[in-house]
């Protein structure tokens, strides 16, 4: 299917025949085959169809029943529209590698940046790990990476900015490399950035059974905002405390460049 | 003779004949060969004076020699086109390179022009023989026919060519000035025959946002 495999070949034309039903067109490329059925897609990420297809956003009245069973994160409702009718549909995201991932009566948690389309069997809640969605049920939604997706096991740490879900792991959480931080040494490292701070004194530790998925690579997709939970004690990220700083679950470290180092990126 | 070394980088192949290709996107060549600058894209003084007016500009320069010469244009992928008598509607943006014998020219192409961010112009490229096109990721390319009508959104729009006719869509209702849009507000419709590229990813466009 590759149109670049062979050098000199003259590239595949597709058509509505020869467009393949719910799978890849090429690496960068997803085909969504519509019969009547609805898919959620994230706004903008169609680029082109055959057929008749229309496009409503989640706030159209005539899917309110769709959305009180699939759809649970009432602020993300702008990020998100319906495709309803019947053709074949091409989704893309600025050229990043897409797959399809198959959920059955299963969980999985992905980075809300990533998240392109679901079948509306899935439903689609917010994570309490802020910046994170969580869909849950039976059905086929499609994910963009930078690069390909890697599938590991835990026990692992992962680099913040490779991750990009995980499935079945009920124990996503911060692990520092305490030793390298702590101490006289440690604290002119971290200060100064001197003396060999690697940028991977943190990680994401999962344990447990399940899977984890990472890209390969550090780039991270523009964060979709992921709406606001409510003002109560013991929501995370729902304190008196702005989104931003809510969004470290993380208690301060000492050795640690403040919340400068975040703002870089590290 | 054009071939893809890899998917982003061009070579031709030249007994003595020429290429038309962007300014300065040689990367290498062996053999003997002689890179002339094109003022105008060598469409004459009129032109000239088109491109100028219509801001649809496009460096390009003459190759001609003996040997292999490749080439590239910001790691971008390159899609082989073949015209046999048909017109190739492209961004000059997003043209590479063609043979020596192809004629370009330049277009009115109204709101879709408009709707892309690029201008309310484009290159056409028409004769026969192959041309070079980028794109932001491989291009799909997709056939419309009479029974298959197919509908595009503007920021992933790459070329057409072929006997097509396009319409230009909006969805735009009360809805979507209450922000409460499908996402898709804008959208290029094909009817007729012919083959369309597209490329896995979108510009930034007027429409993208609504």
């Amino acid at each position: 299917m590759s149109t670049y495999g062979t050098p000199g070949a003259g590239p595949a034309v597709f058509d509505p025949a020869t467009l393949p039903p719910d799978d890849n067109v090429n690496p960068y490329t997803f085909c969504v085959e519509l019969k009547g059925s609805q898919w959620f897609l994230q706004k903008g990420k169609m680029i082109a169809y055959y057929g008749s297809i229309d496009f409503n956003g989640v706030g159209h009245g005539r899917l309110d029943r769709l959305v009180r069973t699939s759809f649970h994160s009432p602020l993300h409702a702008s990020d998100w529209v319906v495709a309803e009718g019947s053709g074949k549909m091409l989704l893309a995201d600025r050229a990043f590698d897409v797959n399809s991932y198959d959920l059955e009566d299963g969980n999985l948690t992905i980075r809300s940046g990533n998240l392109l389309a679901f079948q509306p069997t899935l439903a689609l809640k917010q994570s309490i790990v802020p910046g994170f969605l969580t869909l849950i049920g039976t059905g086929k939604f499609v994910a963009a990476s930078n690069g390909p997706v890697v599938f590991m096991e835990p026990p692992i740490r992962v680099d913040p900015q490779a991750l990009v879900g995980w499935a079945d792991c009920p124990s996503p959480c911060h692990h520092y490399d305490h030793g390298y931080m702590t101490g006289v040494m440690g604290g002119l490292r971290a200060l100064t950035g001197l003396g060999g701070a690697s940028g991977e004194e943190h990680q994401f530790e999962f344990v447990g059974a399940g899977t984890v998925l990472l890209q390969s690579s550090e780039t991270l997709m523009a964060e979709q905002a992921t709406g606001a939970v409510p003002h109560q004690a013991g929501v995370p990220g729902g304190g008196a405390h702005s989104p931003q700083a809510g969004q470290s679950g993380a208690p301060r470290l000492p050795g640690q460049l403040g919340d400068l180092q975040r703002r870089f990126g590290l | 003779m054009f071939r893809l070394q890899s998917s982003k980088v061009l070579a031709v192949d030249m007994t003595g004949d020429a290429v038309k290709a962007k300014n300065g996107s040689m990367v290498a060549y062996d053999g003997e060969m002689a890179f002339k600058k094109l003022s105008g894209g060598g469409e004459g003084i009129r032109g000239m004076v088109t491109r100028r007016l219509t801001g649809e500009q496009m460096t390009l320069m003459e190759v001609k020699g003996r040997g292999t010469c490749w080439f590239a244009d910001r790691a971008s992928e390159i899609n082989l086109v073949s015209i046999q008598g048909d017109k190739l509607y492209v961004e000059s943006s997003n043209l590479l390179a063609t043979d020596g014998g192809l004629r370009t020219g330049t277009e009115f192409t109204g709101l879709r022009g408009a709707s892309q961010g690029n201008g309310l112009f484009t290159t056409t490229v028409e004769g026969h023989g192959q041309a070079a096109i980028m794109s932001d990721g491989p291009a799909v390319v997709l056939r419309v026919s009479a029974q298959y009508p197919l509908t595009v959104d503007p920021g992933a729009y790459v070329a057409h060519q072929g006997n097509l006719r396009q319409s230009f869509q909006s969805g735009v209702t009360f809805r979507t000035l209450l922000g409460e849009g499908g996402g898709e507000a804008f959208q290029m419709r094909f009817e007729g025959d012919g083959l369309v590229y597209v490329q896995p990813s979108e510009r930034n466009t007027i429409a993208g946002d609504v």
